[in-house]
């Protein structure tokens, strides 16, 4: 809670901070801004938060769970703002509406992990969308960009659409916005059900599934993905799609734990086809960001298995996934943000030839991410992994969705390592490319976090 | 009287709804839809929920129509660019609006009517007395944030239609 108004202040001081001529303030600022949103964040750690219920009529909740992914959020923010760095130093970028619209979405994105009403999920998905159209055509010279803005814009409204039906209905249904209020009248009604909850069910579910680039409602994301310029991109799939799975697990959890039979196999079909499409689709692209954004459509397969499971686990395993996911997704989009800067703007595998010779600080950044994103062992994605598989597992009847799920993270290790292989066996010339020390603190921290989850993963799975 | 008021407004919405498709000018349908939109509006107001209507007002005949009228003054559209329909497509139209028409029949024929229990029935629920005490009080979290999502899509807006160094227009 406090958080959410730390962030709004400062994203209208980093406005202001705009007015300054020179731009090297602003980017300390914003991270100085985020350093202490995450204490904030964190403040409340042991804190009952008595305000919740008195001040904002049970609007939010803030919980451990709900401070865990929001740390996950603000980490994530924390590790992408360096690589800004070559973006607002284009004569024409415009850094200070760019760090206050991320900070805002940020907003959205605590929102959506802390919400205790349906209306409250709707402003924060909003927040965070409306956010992401923007930044998504920020490049304004770059055709693609202004084409994935408008993609973006209008599938989002149109998913969004969806949401809102399925709010409606689902207030129709039962009379009440918040999901304790829809708790209690699916448990006080139980096979006397209104018809509306049922389809205010589905459509709400179909627009956050839209928002977390599940497999049927997947196909704007190559594009937006590619499209966009790759700092957004970076933070479009780790942020947004974490605080959407946020979302949906806590609706599901907390409203429809007595109807998991009504949606637990659509949600099991949707995990497998996502696995599916994403990864075999992935393996066959030339663009290493395109195929990043399938990486990205995949891996919300593998965070839909954590949901079917619907264990005790289940939760845990989307956080320690999320985290997973999001650090090693910043670490190699930051190596393709500064090797694309280096190599004519080419964002193919070819760019990355040969880039081991004289960079093999930044190869070695990206094989360990591309390990984790592989779930390769003593990396945070072979735990993460293990931990989803495992309450899958342990919930029983889910075996074809986890024979699918191994098949496919076996593709997902052929497309992982062709980039690997373009960089260390691959001829090429890549001039040494300087970091800045910011940056360089960036891959640290995702390095080392990267290890700890797949080395002491206790450390961090029993957190909540 | 109110009765009466209420058949008025009734016809004209069916009149004018009825025009909105039979008129063979596009702008023509528009303004019609404005009309309706305004007898729809009327109906609210016999209703006592005040803020509906006037919502109602400014959001559909107010930004959605005048969206409405742009794309049809860009789309130019011509006599001849409208004559040719296929027949496959006159098919399909006529399955789906056939199809509408079955689950318009069947909702309506399962509708029960409630009569409102009089003694307990709150006449001033639509207005928007009501509705800012629910807004400032239990909704004002929310709402507060709403201003975050309008600041970020305002800034946003700006960011993106400023004019550029160098950058001409190309109309």
């Amino acid at each position: 809670m406090l958080s959410i108004i730390l962030l709004s202040v400062s994203g209208i001081a980093s406005l202001f901070l705009g007015f300054n001529k020179s731009r090297s303030l602003l980017m300390p600022a914003t991270l100085l801004f985020l350093l202490v949103a995450l204490a904030v964040n964190l403040w409340d750690w042991n804190v009952p938060f008595t305000l919740s219920s008195a001040y904002n009529n049970g609007m939010m909740t803030v919980d451990k769970t709900t401070i865990v992914f929001s740390a996950i959020l603000l980490v994530s923010a924390l590790l992408v703002i360096p690589f800004s760095q070559n973006y607002i130093d284009r004569p024409q970028a415009q850094p200070a509406e760019y760090y206050a619209i991320l900070l805002f979405a940020l907003v959205g994105g605590i929102m959506m992990t802390a919400y205790d009403n349906l209306i409250m999920l709707f402003v924060g998905v909003e927040i965070l969308s409306i956010s992401m159209y923007v930044l998504a055509g920020s490049d304004k010279r770059n055709l693609r960009s202004t084409e994935a803005a408008l993609k973006y814009f209008l599938m989002g409204a149109f998913a969004t659409g969806f949401l809102l039906f399925g709010v409606a209905l689902l207030y129709g249904a039962t009379m009440s916005f918040s999901i304790k209020g829809i708790a209690d009248y699916t448990n006080a009604n139980v096979g006397n059900l209104s018809p509306l909850l049922y389809v205010g069910i589905v459509m709400v579910l179909i627009g956050v599934l839209f928002k977390v680039s599940a497999a049927p409602f997947h196909f704007w994301t190559p594009d937006v993905y590619e499209g966009s310029p790759s700092l957004f991109t970076a933070f479009m799939s780790t942020v947004v799609k974490t605080a959407g799975f946020a979302a949906l697990y806590r609706l599901l959890a907390v409203s429809f734990t007595g109807l998991y039979d009504y949606w637990a196999m659509s949600i099991a079909v949707v995990a497998l086809l996502t696995l599916v499409v994403g990864n075999i689709t992935a393996s066959h692209q030339h663009s290493f960001k395109r195929m990043m954004a399938y990486s990205g459509i995949s891996h919300a397969g593998y965070l839909l298995i954590a949901v079917t499971a619907f264990q005790n686990t289940s939760q845990d395993a989307i956080l320690f996934y999320s985290l997973a996911y999001s650090v090693a997704t910043i670490a190699a989009f930051g190596v393709l943000i500064l090797v694309a800067d280096k190599q004519q703007g080419s964002e193919d595998f070819s760019a990355f030839n040969g880039l081991a010779k004289n960079n093999p600080f930044l190869a070695f950044v990206m094989t360990l991410a591309m390990c984790s994103l592989a779930g390769i062992p003593l990396t945070g994605g072979f735990f993460g992994k293990f931990l989803i598989f495992s309450s899958a597992f342990a919930k029983g009847g889910l075996n074809w969705l986890l024979i699918g799920a191994i098949l496919m993270s076996a593709v997902g290790i052929y497309y992982y390592f062709k980039v690997v292989i373009a960089m260390y066996i691959r001829e090429g010339k890549t001039e040494k490319i300087a970091l800045t020390g910011l940056q360089q603190a960036a891959f640290v921290l995702s390095i080392l976090l990267t290890l700890l989850l797949g080395v002491v993963p206790n450390l961090f799975a029993d957190l909540v | 009287m109110v009765q009466n008021l209420f058949y008025f407004l009734t016809f004209l919405t069916l009149l004018s709804a009825l025009m909105v498709i039979f008129s063979k000018n596009p702008i023509h349908s528009v303004l019609y839809l404005i009309l309706t939109f305004f007898t729809i509006s009327g109906h609210y107001i016999l209703l006592n929920a005040q803020f509906l209507a006037a919502v109602n007002i400014i959001v559909y005949a107010g930004a959605i129509m005048v969206l409405f009228l742009f794309v049809i003054m860009f789309l130019d559209l011509k006599k001849e660019s409208e004559q040719h329909i296929p027949a496959l497509a006159k098919v399909a139209g006529v399955i789906a609006g056939g199809m509408l028409l079955v689950i318009f029949v069947a909702a309506f024929k399962s509708m029960q009517t409630i009569t409102p229990d009089e003694a307990s029935f709150n006449s001033q629920i639509g207005l928007v007395t009501t509705l800012g005490k629910v807004l400032f009080k239990q909704y004002l979290l929310p709402f507060e944030l709403a201003s975050v999502l309008f600041l970020s899509a305002m800034v946003g807006a700006v960011m993106l239609g400023k004019k550029e160094e160098g950058e001409r227009n190309t109309f």
